[in-house]
């Protein structure tokens, strides 16, 4: 009975978890990157990779990958953020592009060099891109 | 007419942004960006009026290694019409910057800039800080602008310093206290998750030859919940000990998703005016969207009589 329990609680469990990847293109020039240096190229800290400036693109608000993105990559709020992109903006700075789904990100992907994005792991399936960071969302 | 149309046009675009962190206007096919920002005040002890304190129109553009930053401000215009004469109202170029990108690490930026000095002088417009008076330090113990070069060199992913230069004059006429035409600075910055600290050393000569040396320091922490910042700067005037210290701390409570409580202790000593005082700040903020700000405060002065409210409300559009 425990066991059919366990593999009942498995089960359910993996179909509710989310699984978020960030990936670059298939020439980006690193294998993988770390939380702190895909935190500064999400929030225009960091705008280039090797010799070139990186697109970098975000999705719509309110998304459960962005809520996700949000809080386990930049670790930090919406009022956080909002308070931040008030301020960047002053200086200059400009936010990722928003893109609204996953075919426009990839699209962006093939044709743009260096990009860089994020979507869901079941999402990644027959596509062309480099996964340089993988986390599982809280 | 004029004015009401204007307010209503601002409102509306800025009721319609989507997405909380976009700000402005891309010019479709270019690397332009438009912008601006607006507030007004309510301050009896200025001026018995709601005032236009700022109306600004913010341009950027991004290309390569180059970014192109502008800001031109038109200020003191009073609701009910009675400052529109020219005299009255001021156009100043408050920004006119370029920085080319050597790397993440390097930049270097040519024009003039908001010094890289201190916390308030990063952002140093009323939407985006939590409230509408400033600290004492603001205006009287470095110049707000320097027209020049800023070379700024990233140590490591938390650790920054720049070098200010400016051997010429102003390129605009200032809209504060200090006029310079020389002005050599070194500023460091640290950061470390939500806290952060700031050192900065300098030296200017006013348009009158005085020459006067600035040190500060200063740390912030940003959480989630509510903010602490403070900060102390003391300076040096050539024959003279004007100005021995200024300090404030502030902190910010973030109590509801809307609104913010704002609570300030000032403290500073002015030997050319014969003024040692604290001033104390209580304040309420409210910003129903990421790009309105409504605010109101009380300012209790111990020693001159500027005990006063103040409001004000400021859009980002």
């Amino acid at each position: 009975m425990l066991k059919y329990f366990i593999v009942f609680i498995s089960i359910t469990g993996g179909l509710f978890s989310l699984e978020l990847v960030v990936i670059g293109d298939k020439n980006f020039p690193e294998n993988n990157l770390s939380k702190e240096t895909i935190k500064a190229i999400f929030l225009d800290k960091k705008r280039f990779i090797g010799e070139s400036k990186v697109l970098v693109m975000n999705h719509e608000h309110e998304k459960p990958l962005r809520i996700c993105f949000e809080k386990n990559i930049l670790e930090k709020s919406e009022k956080s953020l909002e308070r931040y992109w008030r301020k960047a903006y002053y200086q200059g700075k400009r936010p990722p592009k928003i893109v609204s789904s996953n075919e426009m990100l990839f699209l962006y992907l093939q044709s743009v060099q260096p990009s860089i994005g994020y979507v869901d792991v079941n999402a990644t399936l027959d596509k062309e891109f480099k996964v340089l960071y993988q986390i599982e969302c809280e | 007419m004029h004015k009401h149309l204007l307010i209503l046009t601002l409102l509306s675009s800025s009721l319609c942004a989507t997405e909380t962190e976009s700000y402005g206007w891309d010019i479709p096919n270019t690397p332009i960006n438009i912008g601006g920002y607006l507030d007004m005040s309510y301050d009896k002890k200025r001026e018995d009026k709601f005032l236009f304190n700022d109306i600004a129109m913010i341009f950027s553009a991004n290309q390569n290694r180059f970014d192109l930053l502008g800001e031109v401000e038109l200020s003191h215009i009073s609701l009910n019409g009675q400052s529109n004469s020219s005299s009255d109202i001021d156009l100043n170029v408050e920004r006119l910057q370029l920085t080319y990108a050597v790397s993440d690490e390097q930049s270097l930026r040519v024009g003039r800039f908001n010094s890289d000095i201190g916390y308030w002088n990063q952002a140093p417009i009323t939407i985006l800080q939590d409230t509408t008076t400033t600290p004492h330090i603001v205006g009287n113990f470095f110049p707000k602008a320097t027209t020049g070069v800023l070379f700024n060199q990233n140590i490591n992913e938390n650790n920054s310093f720049s070098l200010t230069f400016q051997d010429n004059n102003d390129i605009a006429h200032q809209d504060n206290i200090i006029e310079v035409n020389r002005h050599k600075a070194l500023a460091y910055y640290g950061v470390k998750d939500d806290l952060s600290w700031r050192f900065s050393l300098g030296r200017y000569q006013e348009s009158n030859h005085k020459k006067s040396t600035y040190m500060g320091m200063g740390s912030e922490y940003d959480g989630e919940d509510f903010s602490i910042l403070a900060e102390l700067f003391i300076q040096d005037t050539e024959l003279s000990d004007e100005k021995p210290y200024s300090g404030y701390v502030q902190s910010t409570w973030h109590f509801k998703e809307e609104q913010d409580a704002v609570l300030r202790f000032e403290s500073y000593k002015d030997n050319a005016l014969g003024i040692e005082e604290n001033i104390y700040l209580l304040g309420y903020v409210y910003r129903p969207t990421s790009n309105i700000a409504l605010k109101a405060e009380y300012v209790h002065h111990t020693k001159l009589p500027l005990n006063r409210f103040v409001y004000s409300f400021s859009v980002l559009f």
